[in-house]
């Protein structure tokens, strides 16, 4: 290890972001297993947002089931990053990347185990349900070492990296929203402003009004 | 040590000098056995250090014991041999007068016998208050009085004499029916009488050189305090709540006070910075999104009042730039800093406005998302300074009704953007502005409303 030391000093002001999908699809058996009460078989995963092959610089992923689950604690070291069950009940599933760089500490994110179709929730109309996210990492002043890794460029497959979610379509229908948002916020910022000063000004002048009436009562108590 | 002691008082080998036991030998036998430190042998020689010198050489040069041991000198050596060696000194039967009876009768203790004959010994603690003595001619000469007469000061200072200034005491015993008075004597008027008489003897009786210290007695400020004293406790159970009411009431109202005064204050600022300064806070927005940093001293003296009124009204998102790992959704968190109360409210301003609590954390997003909370607090700070200001309006009006009931209040009709609480007031007072009235209350309802935090009360009519 020469380059330890030099591998191990960050890059200030350097920031590299990576985008990630993390989630779980689910399928209903149709009926309820006889042996165990199971009902559904889902999987929960997490996955970068690029076609890219995030095992360079993740060592290795951690899925924490529910306790009833045989070993909840399930670790994942290659891609795909996922964890295959079958279940009767949703959970929290706590999901843990940890890197190479033991500088970096892992990451933990929580995910809301899904199995029941919602209203909201339809997608393709099939049977599945899908509930996933999108997040992204942001690596912040990596080290020399965290750095090469995470600007290697590796596919993960050569065919097309696809999200079940359009999550651009996503984005852009956010910042719609956000923006209009704002708009509203705005105006009735501006408003409230205005009537604060008019109201300032109507306290002021009711003021003065008493003080006026004040003395013509003291004038008149003196006669 | 005790060994040889031992042997020696058992061959009694001392001499008789030593056969009574005295309070200052048992003390002094460990002393005088210490023996003498020794001379050092070695001299520290002149520059060499002390600590040095130490570590070289020191009173014991033995080495420290690695077992606790206890042959050294310690307070066993001076534990007093009482058995043996002393013969007991004798004890008397014997008669006694106490100088405190004035009946001369003797009685009969045990005493040393080398203590016959003197005083007795509790004797000391007979005490004697002086009260002074004034013959009938001094009494005429210096102590007449208009409201004492000499049989009534006798008595009073044979009673002094008699319990030794327990003034209680004096006064239960004094003798009222003797001295029947349209106003009983209480024990202030006896206090005063006795001081005063003493002071005037003293003066009477020094000497011309010498200072006379007077006793400071002063009558009417006990009375007064007895009578507060009876006062207070001669209140009644209900006297005695209603004050801790009272008292409490007064706190709260002091409380309050101050809380007006405090948001009224807040307010000044707050109206400081928003006006003006809206306009050059959206130019500086615009330069921003055409990406010129820094592209006049101008707008960065504007850029300053931004950040100044961002971090003191709205949300100061944390900018997450230590180093290491970590996810944009983490940057959208609401910062701590940020209350309950406004945490909550932020929360249904967002449901209303049907935007998700937790959107797609994008760089772009986050920004936005949390650009829009921080106006939304600042929306929040707004709408609480407006709700002070309608409290102080409500206020104003009140004493406005207690000056001039009936009249209108001069400042009504002139502003035209009315708050909510106002209008329902005004109705109290005139019906024919009604119609108008109610209006207003619909369209500022509209304005307040959506926003989901503490409005104004009253939106209904």
């Amino acid at each position: 290890m020469n380059s330890g030391v030099e591998s191990g000093s960050r890059m200030k002001g350097v920031s590299i972001v990576k985008p990630i999908v993390y989630g779980n699809s689910a399928r209903f058996f149709g009926k309820k297993r006889e042996e165990d009460g199971h009902t559904h078989s889902w999987t929960v995963y997490l996955k970068p947002y690029h076609n890219e092959d995030i095992s360079v610089y993740v060592k290795k992923i951690q899925f924490k089931l529910h306790e009833s689950y045989a070993n909840p604690i399930r670790v994942v070291t290659k891609p795909p990053y996922e964890v295959t069950e079958t279940g009767w009940g949703e959970f929290e599933v706590v999901i843990k990347v940890f890197f190479h760089d033991p500088n970096d500490r892992p990451l933990t994110i929580y995910h809301p185990l899904k199995l029941f179709q919602t209203e909201n929730n339809i997608i393709l109309g099939t049977k599945n349900v899908i509930s996933e996210s999108y997040d992204e990492m942001i690596f912040q002043d990596p080290t020399v070492m965290m750095h090469s890794l995470l600007t290697t460029n590796r596919q993960l497959t050569l065919g097309a990296h696809k999200h079940e979610t359009d999550f651009e379509e996503q984005e852009k229908s956010t910042i719609k929203q956000l923006n209009s948002a704002k708009q509203r916020i705005q105006t009735e910022i501006k408003e409230l402003k205005e009537r604060l000063n008019s109201s300032r000004e109507n306290i002021k002048s009711f003021r003065d009004e008493i003080k006026k009436l004040e003395k013509e009562h003291e004038k008149m108590d003196i006669t | 040590m005790a060994a040889t002691s031992d042997v020696c008082d058992i061959l009694e080998l001392r001499g008789e000098e030593s056969k009574t036991i005295t309070k200052a030998r048992i003390i002094s036998e460990g002393q005088k056995k210490k023996p003498k430190a020794k001379q050092n042998a070695f001299k520290r020689p002149e520059g060499m250090h002390r600590e040095l010198y130490a570590l070289l050489y020191h009173d014991n040069m033995d080495k420290p014991p690695l077992l606790p041991t206890d042959t050294s000198l310690t307070y066993q050596t001076a534990k007093a041999k009482l058995g043996g060696c002393t013969v007991v000194r004798p004890w008397k039967w014997m008669p006694f007068t106490n100088p405190a009876r004035t009946d001369g009768a003797i009685f009969y203790h045990w005493r040393r016998e080398e203590d016959e004959g003197k005083d007795y010994t509790f004797a000391k603690f007979d005490k004697k208050v002086k009260i002074p003595v004034y013959s009938e001619q001094e009494y005429h000469q210096y102590l007449s009085s208009d409201d004492w007469n000499q049989d009534e000061t006798d008595h009073l200072f044979d009673l002094c004499r008699r319990f030794d200034l327990r003034w209680h005491v004096i006064f239960d015993r004094y003798d009222h029916a003797r001295f029947p008075r349209d106003k009983k004597r209480m024990l202030e008027d006896l206090k005063e009488r006795y001081y005063g008489t003493c002071n005037s003897l003293g003066k009477a009786h020094k000497q011309l050189s010498e200072k006379y210290d007077e006793i400071v007695y002063d009558a009417d400020h006990e009375r007064r305090r007895r009578q507060q004293l009876v006062r207070l406790f001669a209140r009644t159970e209900e006297q005695v709540e209603e004050e801790a009411m009272l008292i409490q009431e007064l706190k709260r109202i002091e409380a309050r006070k101050r809380e007006r005064e405090r948001k009224s204050q807040d307010l000044q600022k707050l109206i400081a910075l928003d006006t003006g300064k809206d306009g050059l806070r959206r130019a500086e927005r615009k330069s921003n999104k055409k990406k010129f940093p820094g592209s006049g001293s101008k707008k960065d003296g504007h850029g300053v009042d931004e950040k100044v009124s961002e971090t003191t009204y709205g949300i100061k998102f944390s900018d997450c730039k230590s180093a290491g790992v970590m996810l944009r959704s983490q940057m959208m968190k609401l910062p701590t800093s940020v209350g309950q109360k406004k945490a909550k409210s932020l929360e249904l301003l967002l449901n209303e406005l049907k935007i998700d609590q937790h959107p797609m954390p994008t760089e772009e997003v986050a920004q936005l998302f949390n650009r829009l909370r921080s106006d939304m607090v600042y929306l929040y700070d707004l709408k609480m300074a407006y709700a002070n200001y309608e409290m102080e309006l409500q206020t104003l009006r009140y004493k406005w009704d207690a000056l001039a009931p009936g009249h209108l209040p001069p400042v009504k009709d002139a502003i035209p953007l009315r708050g909510l609480s106002d209008s329902l007031n005004i109705n109290k007072h005139t019906s024919k502005t009604d119609g108008e009235n109610t209006s207003k209350v619909d369209s500022a309802a509209d304005q307040v409303i959506d926003v989901g935090c503490p409005s104004p009360p009253a939106v209904k009519s």
